[in-house]
């Protein structure tokens, strides 16, 4: 079993507020991965579950039961590092074995799990070499050997793929999102890229400044972030921010005024003593398109970068000075310099208040695509 | 790497390498020349760097004139591998704790060893002498290596303290997550990690006690058989005359272990023995 929950935990350094009270429930199973900006206190929260780091205030229960004085072994996890941490002196097949040896298991069932797990991994020519004859890619499945041996119930990574190069962390991805399926176990995966969240998570916690700024599955956060935080970190490149005023706001819509005077009518949720307030409207790059749409905007691009399947245009919103980028076709017709309207659809948009947080944009998930919402792990 | 000195500076600093060489080295120089002469044809005036009839007699006949030498040089050798010995199983853990636990007062402690590092052992020989003799300790290896110990503890703690300081945090962590208790993991990960700065305190303190045993020697020991090299060479000191080429020759053979140990324990001082451990 690898229940998890969180209960208003907190962490203080002194007299600084690292984590300001986190509430989580993770189901068995699950795919949960912590992202945020560096110093978000997501990596403080991991070893804090680990059993790391001392829990300030409130309550860690892994499958029911308080853990919060319980060292990490007592806890049933295990805990793969952003730096391998693995024993130089040690071969392959002594680092994997390391927490058996520490367990005492006999010298037959070490060898059977030690076997068995490096089968896992594809380890098996590598047993006999030492850490510093591994290459990277290598030297972090042996860091995963040593944790599955132990078969925790629950998984803990820090930032396990920050260290590979782009073409090896993909394939990384791909097997430890194997790895999850074929274990069943439970895994809280620490990272600062969108991408490895967005692949691999069933639930996204998106932390910032050591609060949850938004949990939910990785089409949840990008179609109704729930605030300007989660829609700006979510999606690469960025969204767009203009600031516009508010017009009209009914049940099911919102009218707003653009920084040239024009009209978007956008379908979310109205609220009542809108009109007259500064708000910001979100609108994501790939989303922007040239010609025909509900609505324009004129930008004035600065750098266009031409990627031949896209080009990305970084433009200033013309009168406005705010940045303003586009993912267009890779033959878009964009010049540096000139000033030229860029069109997207009401649908698209985004709108919040001016407290930061999003008025429920009228889009069903399902619509989108159902069966990334399965909330059940596969 | 671009060459960036120009011959002059090439030559001033090989020039500069070679005056200090020369100071270093001279002593040692002079040592074994002396060693090869006649006793006669020490003091000839004008100097003479090469003179007549040199041997190496002296080197046979001193082993004649001190019977004891070899039993000087096992007893240095035995109070110098003690010391290092006693010391390390003190310094190990010491510094494990100065480089990984928060606890009042580490600084100040860290502090002292310094300041105590300062007071040389001969201001404090005469008390030490009192303690000695209250214990019952005088004329025995014991008196030698005690003191001896106590005074290599702190720099032998500051050494390898820092080169602990510079393990990734996270091998402690991993063994900690993995189930593995404190002492489990000093053994199994940590010192076998920090071999090389071991190895390197344990060379500083060997060399440290081989030299500084004359000192206690001298005080606390008055029985011929227990005394080390330094002191053992007194005997070559003749109420008429001193045997000069003799004691150079026993000197320069008394540092042959102590050279062997080192040029056999270099070769350990490598860099590269955490190779692995962490990314960089």
């Amino acid at each position: 079993m690898g229940q998890l929950a969180l209960q208003d935990v907190k962490k203080s350094f002194g007299s600084t507020e690292v984590i300001k009270g986190v509430s989580l429930d993770v189901k068995d199973g699950e795919f949960i991965v912590f992202v945020g900006p560096s110093g978000c206190g997501k990596s403080t929260l991991l070893r804090m579950i680990a059993g790391l780091e001392e829990v300030s205030d409130g309550t860690v229960f892994i499958d029911g039961k308080v853990v919060n004085n319980l060292p990490p072994v007592k806890r049933g996890i295990s805990m793969v590092f952003q730096s391998y941490a693995l024993y130089p002196h040690m071969s392959v097949y002594e680092n994997i074995a390391f927490p058996l040896r520490v367990a005492k298991m006999s010298e037959a069932e070490v060898e059977e799990r030690v076997r068995k797990a490096s089968r896992i991994l594809q380890l098996d020519e590598r047993l006999k070499h030492k850490p510093g004859q591994l290459s990277g890619g290598q030297r972090q499945r042996v860091a995963i050997g040593r944790a599955i041996v132990r078969e925790p119930s629950v998984f803990l990574f820090d930032e396990p793929l920050s260290n590979l190069d782009a073409a090896l962390r993909s394939d990384m991805r791909v097997e430890l999102s194997k790895l999850h399926g074929s274990l069943g176990a439970t895994m809280i995966y620490v990272t600062h890229d969108q991408i490895e969240a967005m692949t691999m998570a069933d639930r996204i916690v998106v932390l910032d400044g050591g609060v949850i700024s938004q949990v939910g599955s990785p089409l949840e956060l990008y179609h109704k972030p729930q605030n300007l935080f989660v829609a700006g970190f979510i999606g690469n490149p960025k969204m767009n921010f203009v600031e516009v005023t508010c017009k009209a706001s009914a049940e099911n819509s919102v009218t707003v005024t653009l920084p040239d005077g024009g009209e978007v009518e956008v379908p979310v949720k109205g609220q009542a003593n809108l009109e007259g307030q500064k708000m910001t409207l979100g609108i994501r790059p790939e989303h922007i398109k040239l010609g025909q749409a509900d609505a324009h905007i004129s930008v004035v691009a600065n750098v266009v970068e031409r990627l031949g399947i896209h080009t990305v245009s970084h433009a200033t919103v013309e009168g406005a000075n705010t940045s303003f980028c586009s993912l267009l076709d890779g033959a878009a017709p964009v010049v540096v310099g000139e000033a030229a309207p860029v069109g997207f659809n009401a649908s698209d948009c985004h709108l919040f208040d001016s407290t930061g947080a999003a008025l429920e944009r009228l889009v069903k998930l399902e619509d989108v695509d159902p069966a990334m919402l399965q909330v059940e792990p596969a | 790497m671009i060459d960036k000195y120009r011959w002059w500076e090439v030559v001033a600093i090989y020039a500069g390498i070679a005056v200090f060489l020369t100071f270093i080295l001279a002593p040692f120089v002079e040592a074994f020349v002396v060693s090869m002469r006649p006793l006669d044809a020490l003091f000839s005036i004008p100097y003479r760097f090469i003179t007549e009839e040199m041997s190496f007699r002296a080197y046979v006949t001193m082993w004649e004139n001190v019977p004891l030498l070899g039993l000087y040089i096992f007893n240095s050798f035995l109070i110098a591998s003690s010391v290092t010995v006693f010391a390390l199983l003190a310094i190990i853990p010491a510094a494990y704790a100065f480089a990984r636990f928060k606890f009042k007062g580490s600084n100040t402690l860290l502090a002292a060893f310094l300041a105590v590092n300062m007071v040389s052992g001969a201001v404090l020989i005469i008390p030490l002498f009192k303690v000695m003799h209250q214990l019952g300790l005088l004329n025995t290896y014991f008196a030698m290596i005690a003191p001896g110990t106590a005074f290599v503890i702190p720099t032998g703690i500051w050494l390898l303290r820092s080169y602990l300081l510079k393990i990734p945090k996270e091998l402690e962590e991993a063994a900690w997550a993995d189930g593995a208790s404190r002492m489990y993991t000093l053994r199994r990960v940590i010192i076998p990690v920090a071999m090389p700065g071991i190895i390197v305190v344990a060379i500083a303190t060997f060399i440290v006690a081989y030299a500084q045993q004359f000192i206690y020697a001298l005080t606390f020991n008055s029985k011929n058989e227990l005394n080390p090299l330094p002191v053992g060479l007194f005997q070559f000191f003749g109420r008429q005359e001193v045997v000069w080429n003799e004691l150079m020759a026993a000197s320069l053979v008394g540092i042959v272990p102590v050279l062997v140990i080192y040029i056999f324990l270099q070769r350990y001082i490598v860099a590269g023995l955490t190779a692995g451990a962490v990314k960089e």
